[in-house]
């Protein structure tokens, strides 16, 4: 999916969480989102995923105005992780990735052959296929967060929008996410906190207090004075052997 | 590994035949068993004479208890049971809290109001009878209780259904306390001793004054309600991890919330205007019913209207029995059963 986000402004009782903020997304580009704690990105996020309404400006899904676009045909499309999300009703770990397919069944279209296949595909893709039979309640936080990741991708999005989905995971589980994400052929757009993750992506924006400090490849924005001013850390970027570039940190300023 | 127990899974087509089976067999329970003894037969002759004019020869006095009282109040108390549980239902999963029951939303409070206003005030002169103005006070009460929410959900920020959510539950509990005051203040200035026992008795839930005039309205409500229900069970499902993730998966959160919480609201008025505010049946049933086939409202929502019927129509006929010369009101009885019915249920989910 092409995404245009054009000055976009969002506020809560008239205090700024976005301001001004306009770029764009071509089919199948990995968009990373870094920035401070409370910098909007989640904000950013949401709005992407039409739960909230800018208080100006216009998200365009593909040409549409995703305000004007009905919940339903949106959530086809587009798929979120959240940062926080949790149940206490007792759902085994399939049924909770079921919920994905929401979009797709109506009240008289039942579930299909192409709806178990779509949940199969999604549990296998983020290695819980052994967990399905399991309750949610008996998950550790990293399995319950690869449960969210596989019902965003049972929804088959064709924008996946994932909030700091790598938090709770342990190092194999993090570079195995961001594998399956770097492999997928759809757009999407990741916030993360660990900027060397974010070197993977194709393009990064840095949110700094609600508004773009910059947009472009990772290895020019994510410069040495851009961590000083945003990050507030003393930091560099760095060739390793192999080509890649990799930032180092010494200290908070 | 795969430790936790899956709800095991009976075959929907059996499910599907066994349920109106089950009801039929409570209701003909409930038509059978009361303080006068009759037999069986007498029983099954009187139906079979209304229903297909058989014409079996029975005493008049006992085919009227059986078909013009005992068969309606059987059939309300059903009808309240599975509109009850399945209020019950509706709100704990879009509300995402397990506290919330039937009344939550100040109908009962209203309707008590509504009640007292009429009876013991003597609003409308004896023009209207105790029924409307419990309906009227239910409805009343309902609408402050939703104009109360918009305000103050209204302008909410991040994770805005949510907040709504709560909103909706602090509302209710607001404007419950306002009606109820209502009621003790029109109580306290204006009815006897008599009086006031007899309203207490309809709030705790009486069947007794149950006719075939009032099947109608109430198997109409809770027959629209468990299809409303089924109609929107995905949506009910999608609710599981929170508003903001039932609107991420495609549900139009305010559409359906509105829709469902009036429509139950309805219902609930309908029937506590017939029978008062039953207790217990909307909060314990659905919980039983989760640990029973689990959490998919495509089962919850028929099992719990089923349970809600059955328990109810059962619940009516103990408190008819349980003391000789007496009947209890069914809201003890449905306490009394429930809550430790309510705690074997808890203690067994929680080991298994
Ligand atoms: N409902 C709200 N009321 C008041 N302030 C809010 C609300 N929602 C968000 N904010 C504020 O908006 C700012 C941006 O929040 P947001 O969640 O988008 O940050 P974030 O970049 O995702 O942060 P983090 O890295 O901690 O996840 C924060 O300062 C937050 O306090
Ligand atoms: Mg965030």
């Amino acid at each position: 999916m092409k995404v245009g986000v054009h000055g976009l402004f969002a506020r809560i009782h008239r205090a700024p969480l976005l301001e001004d903020v306009s770029f764009h997304l071509s089919q199948g580009e990995l968009f990373g989102l870094v920035g401070p704690n409370g910098s909007g990105k989640s904000t950013l996020l949401r709005c992407l995923a039409g739960l909230r309404r800018p208080s100006s400006g216009r998200v365009l899904a593909d040409g549409a105005d995703l305000a004007r676009l009905p919940a339903r045909t949106r959530a086809r499309r587009i798929a979120l992780v959240e940062q926080h999300a949790d149940t206490m009703d007792r759902l085994t770990v399939r049924e909770a990735v079921e919920l994905g397919r929401t979009p797709h069944l109506s009240p008289l279209r039942g579930w299909s052959a192409a709806d178990a296949a779509a949940v199969e595909a999604a549990l296998a893709a983020v290695e819980m296929a052994d967990f399905a039979a399991r309750h949610w309640h008996t998950l550790s936080g990293g399995e319950q967060q690869r449960v969210h990741i596989a019902r965003a991708l049972a929804q088959t999005p064709d924008l996946l929008l994932l909030d700091e989905p790598t938090n709770h995971l342990d190092i194999r589980h993090q570079l195995s996410l961001m594998a399956l994400v770097r492999g997928l052929p759809i757009t999407r757009v990741i916030a993360l906190h660990d900027l060397n993750q974010a070197m993977a992506c194709h393009r990064v924006a840095v949110l700094h207090r609600g508004r773009l400090a910059a947009v472009g490849p990772p290895g020019d924005v994510l410069a040495e004075d851009m961590l000083a001013r945003v990050f507030g850390v003393a930091g560099s970027s760095r060739e390793d052997p192999d080509g890649s570039r990799h930032l180092r940190f010494s200290h908070a300023l | 590994m795969t430790t936790a127990v899956v709800p095991s899974r009976m075959p929907r087509g059996s499910a599907i035949c066994l349920a109106p089976l089950v009801l039929a067999a409570a209701v003909l329970a409930g038509t059978a068993i009361g303080e006068t003894r009759l037999p069986l037969a007498t029983v099954l002759r009187t139906l079979a004479n209304h229903l297909w004019g058989a014409g079996y020869p029975v005493d008049g006095i006992e085919a009227g208890i059986v078909w013009s009282y005992r068969l309606p109040r059987a059939i309300v108390a059903a009808c309240c049971g599975a509109g009850l549980a399945l209020t019950g239902v509706v709100l704990q999963a879009l509300l995402r809290n397990p506290l919330a029951d039937p009344y939550l939303m100040g109908l009962s409070a209203g309707a008590s109001t509504g009640a007292v206003l009429v009876t013991v005030a003597g609003v409308g002169g004896g023009a209207i009878s105790m029924s409307l103005g419990a309906l009227t006070g239910a409805l009343v009460a309902f609408g402050c209780v939703v104009a109360l929410a918009r305000a103050v959900g209204g302008g909410a920020g991040g994770g805005r259904e949510t907040q709504a959510a709560a909103a909706i539950i602090l509302a209710g509990i607001a404007g419950s306390q306002l009606f109820n005051a209502l009621t003790a203040f029109t109580i306290a200035r204006s009815a006897n001793a008599e009086q006031a026992r007899g309203i207490m008795f309809w709030l705790m839930g009486n069947l007794s004054g149950i006719r075939w005039e009032d099947v109608a309205a109430c198997t109409l409500v809770s027959l629209v309600g468990v299809g409303l229900c089924l109609w929107h069970r995905r949506g009910l499902d999608a609710f599981a991890f929170g508003a903001d993730s039932a609107a991420s998966l495609g549900v139009n959160v305010p559409v359906l919330r509105g829709t469902l919480v009036t429509a139950t609201a309805i219902m609930v008025g309908v029937l506590v205007s017939k029978v008062g505010a039953i207790g217990f049946v909307g909060l314990v049933v659905p919980h039983a019913m989760r640990f029973l086939v689990g959490t998919r409202h495509d089962r919850l929502v028929p099992a719990s209207a089923l349970a809600g019927a059955v328990f109810l129509v059962a619940a009516d006929v103990v408190s008819r029995v349980l003391v000789p010369g007496q009947v209890l009101p069914i809201g003890v009885v449905t306490a009394l059963v429930g809550a430790p019915a309510f705690a074997l249920i808890l203690v067994r989910g929680a080991r298994r």
